[in-house]
């Protein structure tokens, strides 16, 4: 089951770093990267 | 140019997003340290739960046990603390006795985290402080503050309805919950294999009388108290007497019969011995209260 969390996890955190180039509007790739660290929080499960 | 510019900002930002989860991550991190504790000459031996019953070994569920053994024969004492990590009273009760006691006769066993696993995670979305202090004529000390549950990094996912090993239909948190868990499964989840090792301890050791340390909030109607298994009733009565003769405002409460999985029910219909669980009071609890600072802990 854990497994399965991580590769969840994992896929969107890899989406949100490719919505991170793709963003044009620089207020657009700031909410992108903001979301991004609660991702990645959760990818290395720090809380 | 404007591509190249895009890149950087992306570049930028990713950078930043990696330095506040590596941040994150060390605070994170320092949450399973362990602050020392330094026991008395009186020290017999240390040991781990895990050598009760292996099962915990390499887990987070493994725990120290101290044990202080008398010259003399006599009873056998079990005293647990942080059974539920944010209840700061029964972890420090433990904490000064490791420190403190000597023994002469029978032996008497601590086990100050009892639920190690919860001592390495604070309660979600409670704004809880991760550590607390407490002045000492030498220094000031710093302990953390810990969860009611096990971590659910150790234990996940939770089920949506737990029925404990005493049969209890619970809430799929509880499992989670140290004192919802006796007497423990072996095969079960951590926090049934962390009942099952103190079950397995208080057997091994031949334990007379075990005493579970909690806290709860002040507008809780079971504070201050003595609950006791009907094993007890006598002793709890005689502590008591004791308690209000020195000035202590206490109260006995009798432990509902089927209310299942909690520590003294079990340790008492189990394994047949005198079984009691203390209840003080800590400001820091329930929601009457402001913000929760170390200070409203300690107060």
């Amino acid at each position: 089951m854990q497994t399965v969390y991580h590769l969840i996890v994992f896929y969107l955190t890899c989406h949100l770093i490719w919505c991170l180039w793709r963003e044009k509007k620089l207020w657009n790739k700031v909410s992108v990267a903001l979301v991004l660290i609660m991702f990645l929080l959760r990818l290395f499960l720090i809380k | 140019m404007k591509n190249i510019k895009g890149n950087f900002i992306s570049a930028l930002l990713l950078l930043f997003a990696i330095a506040i989860c590596f941040l994150s991550a060390l605070k994170f991190l320092s949450m399973q340290k362990k602050e020392a504790i330094f026991p008395s000459q009186g020290l017999t031996s240390k040991k781990m739960l895990s050598s009760y019953f292996p099962g915990l070994k390499n887990t987070w569920g493994d725990t120290d046990v101290f044990l202080y053994e008398g010259q003399e024969k006599g009873g056998n004492l079990l005293i647990l603390g942080g059974t539920h990590p944010n209840e700061p009273a029964g972890f420090i009760t433990a904490v000064l006795l490791i420190e403190n006691i000597q023994v002469s006769t029978g032996k008497i066993i601590i086990v100050p985290r009892a639920n190690n696993s919860g001592f390495t995670h604070s309660e979600p979305q409670e704004g809880n402080p991760q550590r607390y202090s407490l002045e000492t004529p030498g220094s000031t000390r710093r302990f953390r503050y810990g969860s009611r549950l096990t971590n659910p990094i150790h234990q996940w996912p939770d089920p949506s309805l737990y029925i404990n090993p005493a049969g209890q239909k619970l809430s799929g948190a509880e499992s989670r919950n140290l004192n919802r868990c006796y007497p423990g499964r072996k095969t079960g989840s951590l926090t049934e294999k962390i009942a099952s090792g103190i079950m397995e301890l208080i057997k091994k050791e031949k334990i007379d009388l075990a005493l579970d340390l909690h806290e709860a909030a002040p507008e809780y109607p079971v504070i201050n108290a003595i609950v006791f298994h009907e094993n007890s009733a006598d002793l709890a009565a005689l502590a008591l007497m004791e308690l209000q003769i020195e000035g202590f405002e206490f109260r006995l409460e009798a432990s509902p019969v089927n209310l299942r999985g909690l520590s003294h029910r079990e340790w008492g219909d189990h394994a047949h011995i005198m079984a009691i669980l203390l209840e003080s009071a800590n400001a820091s609890h329930g929601r009457l209260k402001g913000k929760t600072s170390p200070a409203l802990i300690v107060e």
